[in-house]
């Protein structure tokens, strides 16, 4: 934290050193961009500099300023048409779209950013030519500058387009959804034909509160920690069930051990939600297994010992939340058991073959090899990745919403208040809000909230798995 | 000079795969600015459109009522110069008999060169589609009249201000001419009745007389070790017996949130009621997909469902296959009607399409009374056109004829999106016996506080 801190302090400092200690081609340069490089013959760096600056005038004047003026408000003028039935034709007349406005401001002010920080660089750069020009050095013409793209400065040139895919794809977008966490843009609030604006914090106050009406508070508790739970058991069932599997398939004694793999790859290669449908509709309530388990008396077994309520014809799978949430787990281990099992076949190749050999020479039986020398090397080599898997499956959307999507229908009734389930997870519960409540607000909010949890959980476990020298260990 | 190629392929690489990668983790806040870029090309159209129209405007007919008199039609056509592009969603089912009717439209207009593309929406679901982009969706639209408030909330329909080619509001049944008004301002024009629910029976099991009380038909049923299937845990059937008992659900002048009776006095009984017809386990909560395969199968003999299962009934049931109105039901020793929720498939216009007038014109003529009679010989959809409706043909179905029957007793669909998530947890508990012992006045309450619950 002190660190990044004082980088940030020499950041400005050097930014002011330059400008202070700069002679009169570098102040210049404060006002027209170029300045500096045309003092040092650098006329080509010199243009472009001035481009920059000029386009990001006319940005800021054409594109940048309308959008920002609106952003207080996110937009004054509610949307108007008038249909002529002669012409069969309407007037429209000139309204604010707040989602455009919020967008545009958001990008706006993201460019902004950027010229700050190109602005502040380019002091130092044209300081830098100071500096070189007194000391005698070369100073490169615009050809040199450009070979040093394709040689010194390779990385750069490589990380450009990356770069902006990620800014275009992944920040911007993030900023909208955060900024939309502080409006009320919902069903009611739907540009283009009404307006939304900011109310600060008061969708995350929702969140944690419950009042009578608004059951917001009580279901986020709820599905937060039906997530963890099911993030837990299904990434851990998964991975020990993947690791014993290659374990299984691995052994001397197996037979026909790639026809074994080969066929769980297959169940790799269908596409997941055809699975998921498939047994979905298996388990349905007059599914085939229903069908089956009653004709040998198995429902009967069940209702018997008090399992399944007596007043049912049929074992509710994925209709009782109770039973649903076992079943989901289950047939969670059954898909993804074959992903883990390729890794930890992978893994368990690469386990020294002398340190095994030594420790039964030493009198240890295969499960204390196991234990004590198959499970912490693989537990070491896949310790990233289970954190990985943990908070992938805190949003694993397919599973659960493929499999009680349209079947499961809750009983609780204060979650239904608020359009949730016993079975959602975070992540379903959002996609639900958005897409067939048009929650927008809400849904941000989640986000932001899963955002923080996942990113809380992988760091903590990151920096305590990877900590200190334990790959010395395995050496 | 190797090292550099490898290198700039590996940056693609990386590039293409950070693309990808990026496009599915947040597919959804992503792809709503991309789709918002379209906005700016229909900024342009409302002024191409008026400018020619300063031009031809001041025709002499003062056809206020532009009743059949074509001139607004004319003016159109002669201010249309270059070519008119529109996007027509229909259903799945429905696009064989669309493209038909698109080349009838186009034929039918000579003059004008069209590009008129369909797409796949279901009618179902085209409220999704629409409201995630209102400016980017289709000209012309099919959706389930259910959808309209939410639609004509978000702007999403064009009213219907004028009619040119045929009266909407006087040709078209009134259930239907209601379901596509809002406020008193028509929004839509009807396109089929038949998305209502009704009861489907096997005759061999009950007689016509039976089929008029619910407790007694599930008397024969039992007797027959048989089962009658309802969607149970479902808003939009368990309305069927709350409304049915004089209880009320409506809508509030806001659009959004609900009014709900039902926890008033009397809602107690309704859901008594529930509890004892479901308690004998031969009318039991099933969805639609369960009923398909238990009508099949034989185990269910008589269901609450709509025109959409009509096949398969009829299919497992050969020519036992019956449907009717739905029956009575026993409330604190009284009789009275199942109502239901009547459902119409209309037809809107986007107000934002570029050729609004086009629009509205295509949309009339995919609505018509030989568009209607055509829809009906093709797919078996019960006309909302009074006269396509009076054809022998439509009168001998017995689906559209039960739906006829129970339109008598139907509302049209007039719901806030806080209803059902509630209503169908209602369902849920009735249906499995109550299971908590919950207080059932307390479990109404419950109910109704999510119902009527403020649209946050």
């Amino acid at each position: 934290m002190k660190k990044a801190l004082n980088t940030l302090g020499n950041y400005f400092k050097n930014f002011g050193i330059a400008f202070v200690k700069g002679d009169i081609w570098v102040k210049l340069s404060a006002v027209l961009m170029g300045a500096g490089y045309f003092a040092r013959k650098q006329v080509i760096n010199g243009i472009i500099m001035c481009l920059v600056e000029v386009l990001f005038a006319v940005l800021c004047i054409g594109y940048a300023a309308p959008n920002l003026a609106k952003f207080g408000t996110l937009g004054t003028v509610q949307f108007e048409q008038v249909f002529d039935p002669l012409t069969m034709t309407s007037t429209v007349n000139d309204y604010d779209n707040s989602f455009l406005i919020l967008l545009n401001s958001i990008i706006s002010l993201f460019i902004i950013f950027v010229f700050i920080v190109f602005y502040i660089s380019n002091m130092k750069a044209v300081y830098r030519l100071q500096q070189k020009k007194e000391n005698g050095e070369h100073i490169n013409n615009f050809r040199e500058d450009v070979r040093t793209m394709f040689n010194e400065k390779f990385h750069i040139t490589l990380l450009t387009l990356p770069a902006i895919g990620i800014i275009i794809m992944n920040i911007l977008p993030i900023l909208v959804l955060v900024a939309v966490a502080f409006t009320n843009y919902d069903q009611q609030h739907m540009p283009p034909n009404a307006l939304f604006t900011w109310v600060g914090w008061s969708n995350f106050k929702n969140l944690f509160t419950s009042s009578v009406t608004v059951t917001f508070g009580y279901s986020f508790k709820k599905v937060l920690v039906w997530t963890l739970e099911w993030a837990v058991l299904a990434t851990f069932t998964t991975y020990i069930g993947g690791i014993l599997m290659a374990k299984f398939i691995n052994d001397k004694k197996t037979k026909l051990p790639k026809l074994w793999r080969t066929l769980f790859i297959i169940a790799i290669a269908v596409p997941q939600f055809v699975t998921l449908l498939l047994v979905r509709n298996f388990f349905a309530d007059s599914g085939i297994v229903n069908t089956f388990c009653n004709s040998i008396g198995f429902t009967d077994f069940l209702k018997n010992i008090g399992l399944v309520p007596s007043n049912l014809s049929y074992i509710p799978f994925l209709t009782n939340p109770g039973w649903a949430k076992v079943m989901i787990i289950i047939i969670n281990i059954w898909i993804g058991i074959p992903y883990q099992m390729l890794v930890a076949t992978g893994v368990l190749m690469n386990i020294p073959e002398d340190q095994i050999e030594s420790a039964r020479i030493d009198g240890a039986n295969p499960l204390q090899i196991f234990i004590k020398i198959t499970m912490p090397y693989v537990l070491f080599v896949t310790g990233p990745s289970l954190i990985t898997d943990f908070v992938k499956n805190i949003n694993n959307f397919n599973v659960i919403y493929l499999l009680t999507q349209d079947v499961f229908v809750t009983s609780d009734q204060l979650l239904a208040n608020s359009n949730a389930k016993e079975v959602d997870l975070l992540v379903t519960w959002l996609f639900r809000l958005t897409n067939e409540y048009y929650n927008y607000k809400m849904a941000s909010v989640i986000g932001i909230i899963v955002f923080i949890i996942c990113a809380a959980f992988t760091l903590i476990t990151f920096t305590r798995t990877i900590k200190g020298d334990k790959e010395e260990e395995f050496q | 000079m190797k090292k550099k190629v490898l290198a700039t392929l590996l940056a693609t690489a990386m590039v293409a795969g950070c693309l990808a990668g990026c496009g599915n983790s947040d597919g959804g806040a992503a792809s709503t600015p991309a789709t918002d870029e379209a906005a700016p090309a229909e900024d342009t159209a409302p002024a191409e459109d008026a400018a020619p129209a300063e031009d031809a405007a001041p025709a002499e007919d003062t056809a206020d009522s532009a009743d059949a008199s074509g001139s607004p039609i004319d003016t159109l056509i002669a201010n249309t110069t270059g070519t008119v592009t529109m996007t027509v969603w229909a259903s799945e089912e429905d696009q064989d008999l669309t493209t038909k009717l698109l080349d009838d439209f186009k034929a039918a207009y000579p003059d004008v060169t069209f590009d008129i593309t369909l797409g796949a929406e279901s009618e179902s679901t085209a409220k999704d589609t629409i409201l995630t982009d209102v400016e980017a969706a289709a000209d012309v639209f099919a959706f389930a009249d259910d959808q309209i408030n939410e639609l004509v909330q978000a702007g999403a329909l064009q009213e219907v201000a004028a009619h040119y080619t045929y009266d909407v509001a006087a040709e078209n049944a009134s259930g239907a001419v209601e379901a596509a008004t809002v406020d008193g301002k028509l929004y839509a024009y009807p396109m089929t009745a038949d998305n209502g629910y009704f009861m489907f029976y096997d005759s061999s099991v009950f007689t016509e007389d039976d089929v008029q009380s619910l407790e007694k038909m599930v008397e024969v049923a039992d007797a027959a070790g048989k089962k009658i299937a309802m969607d149970i845990s479902n808003g939009w059937y368990i309305y069927a017996f709350f409304q049915g008992a004089g209880l009320e659900l409506t809508l509030n002048d806001d659009g959004m949130t609900n009014t709900c009776t039902w926890n008033a006095a009397g809602g107690t009984d309704v859901a008594q009621s529930i509890l004892d017809l479901t308690a004998s386990n031969v009318f039991v909560d099933m969805g639609d997909e369960d009923m398909a395969t238990q009508i099949a199968e034989g185990n269910v003999v008589a269901c609450v469902n709509g025109t959409w299962r009509a096949e398969t009934a009829a299919e497992a049931w050969g020519d036992n296959y019956a449907a009717t109105k739905l029956p009575t039901f026993n409330v604190a020793g009284k009789d009275c009607q199942m109502s239901s929720y009547s459902g119409y498939k209309l037809v809107g216009v986007n107000p934002h399409s570029a050729n609004l007038g086009w629009a509205m014109l295509l949309a009339e003529f995919l609505t018509n009374e030989d568009a209607q009679t055509a829809r009906f010989e093709a797919r078996g959809l019960g006309p909302a056109n009074l006269a396509a409706a009076s054809s022998d043909a439509v009168q001998s179905n017995p689906a559209i004829a039960a739906l006829a029957a129970q339109a008598a007793y139907a509302t049209p669909q007039r719901v806030g999106g806080n209803f059902w998530s509630p209503a169908e947890t209602l369902g849920q508990i009735l249906a499995s016996g109550n299971p908590d012992g919950t207080d059932l006045q307390e479990l109404l309450d419950t109910t109704v506080e999510g119902i009527t619950a403020p649209v946050e």
